[in-house]
């Protein structure tokens, strides 16, 4: 079923789910309509482009981590895919 | 300018006050349950209990005097009484002459010198009354949005809190600004990659180096105290809760974080707990990090006279000296925690409200806060977040 979602900035490559989404679901984004790989919990990231490992994570218009992983559209990215190294390394 | 008015306390320093306590304050940890008791027998004082005053140096012990004297001092208290052991390192003399000469009433009792507990308890009592007395005829009258400052955190943010509960925190600090008051941001741990769009809104290219140095010097700090032989799970820059509720990295955390601080320029760098030249008002970022308590203590060290504290897990926090007014932007934990909260942002979310709106209502009722209204931590009586920074084994750079 379609999902609320939302994009903070255009140019982001994560949507933000707005209601608890099941494997399936699909979300609208400025980026075209999105179909969820696996289930993604309230307010959790969608990737809404394709992500190499190693690219940049981008939400708020900034970098906020980096693939640790090739990522497809519709993956769940949280901490088991992306890295940030800001006040560690 | 635009003026706005609210009813508050005029101390004698011309500092304006929301709340009119007596605090009791404790110079070294050794007088606590003391300070707990007399307290406990005097409605209207709040007892100011803390972990420290003794076997500290330098920076640390600094800040442990920084603290207690900012306390002591601070507007919304109206009288104070100081209970000391008698051999601390924190002299309690340096307290009492802060708080002479802010020009309001301080009376002190040492118990070593008053034979004990109960003699200190007893006496406390009665010199703690005699304080209330003087203060509590003291009317409220008009005073300017202007003398008013609002501290600003997050604690057990989710991602609700950049969506929401700190972009209409954020409302709410551009309209106290441009009332001519002023906003502190701190929790500097947590605004890492952000110190580009921080100094960016520096108003002057000094203040933007000391925004930078402020953020360089916390992630240094961090990054010396992560040791990876103790395992990731004793590593992790950002909560549990952080995780669960969505938040995947101490930048993402620190981009939804700085919402709070609206759009407002950047006035200055404070250090901890410490008030703002006389004449600067604006926003103010507070050179510290650390847990909730920690920081808002700073930042009302610094003056602010009351905290708007956004969270998405649910926090149930409350400050002695200063209301904390509660904001969520997540439905299911305002639901779930209703009596913690004193606004909801959610309706951002569900409903599609827009930040001016919800920013403005949230705005009425920080003057409503500040005229008396009481915050749901103050109802339930929580005083947690009074905790003094430390800093054990700094060393100067």
């Amino acid at each position: 079923m379609l999902r609320k979602s939302l994009m903070i900035d255009p140019a982001d490559s994560v949507a933000m789910v707005l209601e608890d989404s099941r494997e399936g679901d699909r979300i609208q984004t400025p980026r075209g309509e999105v179909t969820l790989r696996e289930d993604v919990e309230f307010a959790h990231k969608v990737a809404v482009v394709p992500l190499h490992k190693g690219d940049p994570v981008i939400k708020y218009h900034e970098e906020i981590g980096y693939a640790l992983t090739d990522i497809p559209v519709g993956t769940w990215i949280h901490r088991h895919n992306m890295g940030c190294d800001r006040g560690r390394k | 300018m635009k003026e706005r008015q609210f009813m508050g306390f005029r101390r004698p320093d011309g500092r304006v006050g929301v709340r009119n306590y007596l605090a009791i304050i404790p110079s070294v940890f050794c007088a606590n349950t003391t300070v707990e008791r007399i307290a406990a027998q005097v409605p209207g004082s709040v007892p100011l209990t803390h972990p420290v005053g003794c076997a500290q140096v330098g920076l640390d012990l600094d800040l442990t005097a920084r603290t207690l004297c900012a306390m002591g001092t601070h507007p919304n208290v109206g009288a104070v009484l100081v209970v000391s052991l008698g051999c601390e390192r924190f002299r309690p003399e340096e307290l009492v002459e802060a708080v002479r000469k802010s020009g309001k009433p301080v009376r002190s009792l040492c118990i070593q010198e008053e034979g004990g507990t109960t003699n200190t308890i007893e006496k406390g009592v009665r010199v703690a009354r005699d304080l209330m007395a003087l203060i509590e005829t003291q009317q409220r009258e008009p005073c300017s949005v202007r003398d008013l400052i609002v501290a600003t955190k997050c604690g057990g943010t989710d991602a609700t809190s950049g969506l929401a509960a700190n972009p209409v925190v954020g409302n709410m600090s551009d309209r106290i600004v441009a009332y001519g008051g002023s906003v502190i941001l701190s929790e500097l741990n947590e605004l890492l990659g952000t110190e580009e769009m921080l100094a960016r809104r520096a108003v002057t290219p000094e203040v933007a180096e000391k925004v930078r140095k402020a953020i360089r010097e916390i992630e240094n700090m961090l990054k010396h105290s992560i040791d990876p032989s103790l395992g990731d799970n004793r590593n992790q820059l950002i909560s549990p809760g952080n995780f669960a509720g969505g938040v995947s990295s101490v930048v993402e955390k620190a981009l939804g974080g700085v919402l709070k601080s609206g759009t407002s320029p950047i006035v200055n760098v404070l250090p901890y707990a410490t008030a703002p030249q006389k004449g600067e008002h604006g926003l103010f970022l507070m050179a510290y990090e650390s847990h909730d308590g920690e920081v808002v203590t700073g930042e009302i060290g610094c003056g602010a006279q009351l905290v708007a504290f956004t969270t998405g897990r649910g926090n149930p926090t409350g400050h002695p000296l200063a209301p904390v007014l509660k904001v969520t932007g997540n439905a299911k934990t305002y639901h779930a925690m209703a009596e913690n909260f004193d606004f909801d942002a959610s309706p951002v979310i569900s409903e599609g409200r827009t930040i001016e709106s919800l920013g403005d209502a949230l705005f009425e009722q920080v003057i409503a806060v500040a005229e008396g209204k009481a915050t749901q931590a103050e109802k339930i009586g929580g005083r947690e977040l009074f905790c003094i920074a430390r800093r054990v084994g700094y060393h100067r750079p």
